[in-house]
């Protein structure tokens, strides 16, 4: 039995790998790395790049790989939120640029009817013409704005903010979850409870101001049958005596 | 156009007078200190969360009229009414004898986030009718609507017909799906469910929604048209009386703001026949109390055509409206409206007292 062929090929990998981090550990340390053109990222992080790209996993080939990475293991669902947000900060910029180029449409139709109003009268005072390209450019975007693709786009880009403030509120809440600070959620349980509390009392109240008529105030699900008292979280010392 | 000496020398010439304007502008602003609204002396008579029922104080002998109940929209503050005491809807009733009531309510925050449209008409505005007619000793009063206080009222007096002696609705949407109401277009496709899942929505995004209706007009030449008013003190001071007001719009508690924008704006329930609030069908054909109908004829927000429908689906044969032109806040603050509908209020209910 020989071990041989495989204890070498590891071997020889564990060294390639520890002499790659040490590398970069190395190039870390030196802060003068150059050579990078001005776009790229600041020269301490170009050993991250590097090593990176020995592995395979070039920065395109990151971002891309992550977006669409099954959500495996401990952190899946904070991966999830995390890839849902790029999905929708990548959808909001391709919906505000469409909405950019709409309102770019917007100016050019009112530079148009401005010009030939211009054309028209081109001795009016300052004044004037500043009312009238007013006119214009609120002429040109109520046409668009009553338009059912602006509507849409509209829609679209609410609905996206209203998404990435939903998944920025997981995140959020999972923070507050591990430093035990009150979250939304907590919060939201609490007043549905003093809801329904106040529902109960008020239906009781009506009930017993005027016995033979309804309440004024529909009581609420919770109302009906009084449940039975929890027991204290923390029970009682009873003084001893 | 081209280019001359003289018009060169013209434009330069503007240039330095609109500096000089805005020199004087700005010098006047910064000495106007705090700027004072809704200085009718009022009382607090019930309150209850963040809601509140003022009660004003009389400025003439009473004119014998039923009290009057003010339910303004949520999604702006009721001093609007009570702007200042020279453009004051709600000066003029109180000196034509009127006994005047308002419902505030208030600025709503996350502890209401679960309060629904039900909450609100069948809940708060119920008990504040009830409150003024316990008061008064009287089985109705007259409920005045304000815009979406307009609609608020309306299922209201569907709701309770018997407690309501006239109604009136100013700039009140009813038809929400005319062509030419351009916020319900923007409204049709917007996920409002998913936009309130985070909670209440900020008075800023509907700040940024009414903007966006006029935005060159709005955002730019309202400013540029400030140096017209070449540092006048009272000008300015109506100015940012009025500035004041525009951007001070309440949050809006998430369940109800849903449940108005789905109901109203994307089903058109109300007009439909197809409400129900606190289980109890909201049908528009049950209001039999006189209506008048107020509605102006620029409005942007809630155009003409959607208020005009009312007459036709409401139970009343005492139905009156009333056009005026002006825009929808300039109703109850321009130059002449603020007298003249105050008045037509006025002797509308008297004809009926």
């Amino acid at each position: 039995m020989s071990a041989q062929p495989f204890s070498a090929g590891f071997l020889k990998a564990w060294i390639d790998q520890a002499g790659a981090i040490q590398d970069l550990f190395a190039r870390f340390a030196d802060q003068s790395s150059v050579g990078l053109p001005p776009s790229m990222p600041p020269p301490h992080l170009a050993p991250w790049k590097e090593f990176v790209d020995r592995l395979g996993m070039g920065e395109s080939n990151f971002s891309a790989m992550f977006a669409g990475a099954p959500a495996l293991g401990l952190g899946r669902e904070y991966q999830e939120t995390v890839q849902r947000l790029l999905d929708l900060s990548r959808q909001f910029q391709q919906r505000y640029a469409e909405f950019a180029q709409q309102n770019v449409a917007v100016m050019q139709d009112a530079f148009h009817v401005m010009k030939k109003r211009v054309d028209a009268a081109p001795s009016a005072p300052s004044a004037d013409l500043y009312d009238a390209w007013i006119d214009c450019a609120e002429g040109a975007y109520h046409q668009a704005a009553h338009s059912d693709s602006f509507a849409r786009l509209l829609a679209d880009l609410c609905n996206i903010s209203s998404a990435i403030k939903v998944e920025r509120g997981k995140l959020t809440e999972q923070l507050a979850r591990h430093l035990d600070l009150p979250s939304r959620a907590e919060v939201d349980s609490l007043h549905r409870q003093v809801r329904e509390l106040i529902a109960t009392v008020r239906a009781a109240a009506g009930a017993a101001s005027s016995p033979a008529k309804a309440p004024a105030t529909a009581p609420a699900p919770a109302a009906a049958p009084a449940k039975p008292s929890k027991p204290a979280r923390t029970p009682r010392k009873r003084s001893k005596k | 156009m081209s280019a001359t000496p003289d018009s060169l020398a013209q434009l330069l010439q503007s240039a330095a007078a609109m500096q000089e304007s805005g020199r004087a502008v700005l010098k006047t602003m910064l000495g106007m200190g705090e700027i004072e609204v809704g200085t009718s002396e009022k009382r607090c008579v019930y309150s209850e969360d963040k809601i509140r029922l003022y009660r004003y104080a009389p400025l003439a002998r009473s004119a014998g009229l039923k009290p009057l109940l003010i339910c303004y929209a949520m999604v702006n503050r009721p001093y609007l009414l009570d702007l200042q005491p020279d453009r004051s809807f709600i000066r003029e009733l109180l000196h034509a004898g009127l006994d005047v009531y308002l419902l505030d309510w208030g600025y709503p925050d996350g502890a209401d986030r679960f309060s629904s449209f039900d909450d609100y008409v069948d809940g708060y505005l119920r008990r504040c009718v009830e409150f003024v007619l316990k008061e008064h000793a009287i089985d109705a009063l007259t409920l005045l609507g304000v815009c979406q206080g307009g609609t608020m009222s309306l299922c209201y007096a569907a709701l309770e017909p018997r407690q309501i002696a006239q109604l009136i609705t100013m700039v009140t949407p009813v038809d929400f799906k005319t062509p030419e109401n351009l916020l319900s277009k923007w409204a049709q496709h917007i996920d409002v469910g998913l936009l309130t899942q985070s909670g209440n929505v900020s008075g800023d995004f509907l700040n940024l929604v009414y903007l966006s209706l006029m935005p060159f007009r709005l955002t730019q030449q309202k400013y540029v048209n400030l140096l017209q008013m070449q540092g006048d003190r009272v000008q300015l001071e109506n100015f940012m009386r009025m500035e004041k007001w525009i951007f001070d719009s309440p949050d809006q508690p998430a369940a109800a703001f849903r449940e108005f924008i789905q109901w109203f704006f994307q089903e058109n329930r109300l007009i439909r026949g197809e409400l129900t609030l606190a289980g109890n069908a909201v049908r528009l054909e049950n209001v039999t109390a006189p209506v008048l109908n107020i509605f102006a004829s620029k409005d942007h927000l809630v155009p003409p055509s959607a208020s005009i429908p009312l007459g036709a689906h409401i139970g009343s044969k005492d139905y009156e409206a009333l056009e005026i032109d002006a825009g929808h806040i300039g109703l109850y603050v321009g130059g002449k409206t603020r007298k003249t509908v105050p008045a037509a209020v006025v002797a509308w209910l008297r004809k009926r007292n």
